[in-house]
């Protein structure tokens, strides 16, 4: 048997090894094995309705250009012109016919092909093949709105790499035919790796500490249930685990926060909608919780760019029911804001603590030591009614561990071929497909 | 508006005016570097509105969508008196780790521009700002942006409605936005 390269997590002990928060030669790697070859999140479909929309976002570290031509198919390019390397899109979004590149006019279509290049037969002799030369494409889908994009040509279709977390999934996202419509985003950056953006929105054993000033600011002056471990600690919601993905759940009225208890309700409108879509148990029964997306995406949703071993680019959108009026949508958004993105009550209070627990890989004490991730080891189990692997638990340190073995997997991983997927065992009742 | 020297003298230049409005903005880059936090919401009425919108790279053309209007979009602010309110019992709370220990603070207001200035003593006004933060031991941030303000006179001073607050930047270089401009 091979002998694995990083074995950072132990799963007896929950002992973490966090060089991988600062190594720059983990982080090199790190953008070709995670980034290189896993679907990442890149928009929503909300970002570019229009043909000739286009919105300006990353793939890892990479700029990607999002377009939809004109034939309405979602494209993803690399930003850099295949001449010499300047970014081809210098704006944010926007609608054009062609994306013009400012240093020398090379110009390729909404699909990224090469259409025209400035003194093709006077200076290059006619000796240019246009076809080899179109923008670097990256393989695209959607999922109910959300698009995704690999450089990965094996990887396996985003249906597999999403697996039976996309029944979990489908109660914030495919609820309603109409689907989704995304706010924003914030961007602003933070010193931080990006691993611990990611592992930290599942973590709930933080929050009555770390968010306390907030909770208890948001309970005094606006009603909103109390936050308190005691209260957070016996909740009964639960978390699956899937692929390194990780969705938390309840079960309504009993396992909620009464309700949606920071929120404004977003789901109440659509409910008869969703159980048609969802079935019963699904759409009547279920809410969605904290969730995310090995590698990098904390749905909301938000993205997590890496920028450096200690540095990560962090995207905060708000996303809103389509169905809903403009005035609920803004509520929700105005809300999302508040509570997180770069000013948000809660989120604030996180990034120190993000940027030392990234930063302590630094020092050989810490590395000695170790940090353990350890709660709730061998509270898993399968369900014959709910898909993954199952944490009866709802605070709990599963998700690190299933989190830093995915990134194991993949680390460890020559090819796609290596990586495992967990068997997709859900039975997917009602109407709502990919496509949403 | 339209500004020249001429109407920027004459017009709308009243030199009384003017005055009092930037004594009253340095003394409120005073409250807000001090950290009397308190004290630097009661400059706004109940009514109050503490805006700051996002900041799109578009093309020159375009620079109508450089800031969404209000309304249509995710703003990193647009705060009632209540949310503001959330904001401060935070801080005030001692566990608020954002700004525990506090920031240290530097805004340097400047360039009042009074825009224009209502029957009922409703004044519009425009200021330019450079605010230095510095937190920690070595976190710094350069912020710089401008603001418009709705202030009415009340009880010989003024009190803002409507605040907007626009960085000039597009992604923000710091960790959070835990302090007030």
């Amino acid at each position: 048997m091979k002998t694995k390269k990083y074995n950072v997590i132990d799963q007896e002990t929950g002992r973490l090894d966090p060089t991988i928060y600062c190594d720059p030669d983990i982080y090199k790697e790190e953008m070709e094995k995670v980034f290189g070859r896993a679907w990442l999140l890149i928009g929503h479909d909300s970002l570019i309705p229009k043909p000739g929309d286009f919105f300006h976002t990353y793939m890892g570290e990479q700029p990607v250009i999002l377009s939809r031509d004109k034939t309405g198919q979602v494209n993803a390019m690399l930003n850099i012109c295949r001449h010499r390397g300047a970014r081809v899109v210098r704006t944010d979004d926007g609608n054009c016919k062609s994306f013009v590149c400012p240093y020398h006019a090379w110009t390729y279509g909404l699909d990224g092909k090469l259409e025209w290049v400035p003194g093709e037969e006077e200076l290059y002799d006619g000796t240019i093949d246009r076809a080899q030369l179109g923008l670097k494409r990256a393989r695209v889908a959607t999922y109910a709105g959300l698009i995704f994009a690999t450089w990965d040509q094996q990887a396996p279709s985003l249906e597999e790499y999403l697996g039976d977390a996309r029944w979990y999934l489908d109660l914030e996202f495919n609820r309603s035919a109409q689907g989704t419509k995304a706010f924003g985003p914030h961007k602003w950056v933070i010193p931080i790796n990006w691993k611990t953006a990611v592992d930290n929105c599942s973590d709930w054993y933080h929050v009555p500490y770390s968010h306390a000033s907030a909770a208890n600011a948001l309970t005094r002056i606006m009603g909103a249930p109390r936050m308190t471990s005691d209260v957070l600690w016996k909740k009964k919601g639960r978390a699956a685990f899937v692929n390194g993905h990780q969705v938390a759940f309840f079960r309504l009225p009993e396992d909620s926060f009464d309700g949606n208890p920071y929120g404004v309700d977003s789901t109440a409108e659509n409910h008869r909608e969703a159980i048609e879509r969802l079935g019963e148990l699904r759409g009547d029964g279920l809410m969605l919780g904290t969730h995310s997306l090995f590698p990098n995406t904390v749905l909301g949703f938000r993205i997590v760019i890496p920028r450096g071993p200690n540095e990560t680019e962090f995207w905060h959108f708000s996303m809103t029911n389509a169905a809903d009026t403009p005035d609920k949508q803004r509520a929700v958004a105005l809300e999302h804001a508040a509570q997180n993105g770069a000013g948000g009550h809660f989120e604030s209070d996180d990034i120190d603590n993000w940027s030392q627990v990234s930063s302590s890989g630094k020092y050989a004490g810490a590395r000695e030591i170790g940090q353990y991730v350890n709660m709730g080891i061998g509270n898993t189990h399968t369900d014959d009614v709910f898909p993954g692997q199952i944490s009866d638990r709802f605070v709990t340190e599963q998700n690190h561990r299933f989190f830093y073995n995915r990134w194991e997997e993949f680390m460890n991983a020559d090819s796609w071929d290596d990586i495992p997927l967990d068997p997709m065992k859900a039975t997917f009742e009602g109407t709502a497909s990919m496509d949403g | 508006m339209t500004v020249t020297t001429k109407s920027a003298l004459s017009g709308l230049f009243d030199e009384t005016l003017w005055s009092t409005i930037n004594s009253f903005y340095i003394a409120e880059a005073w409250l807000l570097d001090d950290r009397k936090l308190r004290e630097w919401l009661d400059l706004f009425t109940e009514e109050m509105v503490y805006y700051m919108p996002r900041r799109r790279n578009v093309n020159r053309k375009e620079l109508d969508r450089e800031i969404p209007a209000r309304g249509t979009d995710l703003p990193y602010f647009e705060d009632s008196r209540k949310l503001m309110e959330v904001r401060i019992q935070r801080l005030e709370s001692g566990t608020a780790w954002a700004e525990e220990p506090p920031s240290r603070t530097r805004h340097l207001v400047g360039n009042l521009l009074i825009e224009s200035v209502e029957d009922d003593g409703t004044v519009r006004a425009k200021t330019a700002f450079i605010c230095h933060r510095s937190h920690g031991e070595t976190a710094t941030a350069l912020y710089s942006g401008y603001r418009q303000d709705v202030l009415h006179p009340v009880d010989g001073s003024w009190k803002i409605s409507d605040r907007t607050v626009v960085l000039d930047a597009n992604v923000i270089l710091d960790k959070n936005l835990a302090i007030f401009f």
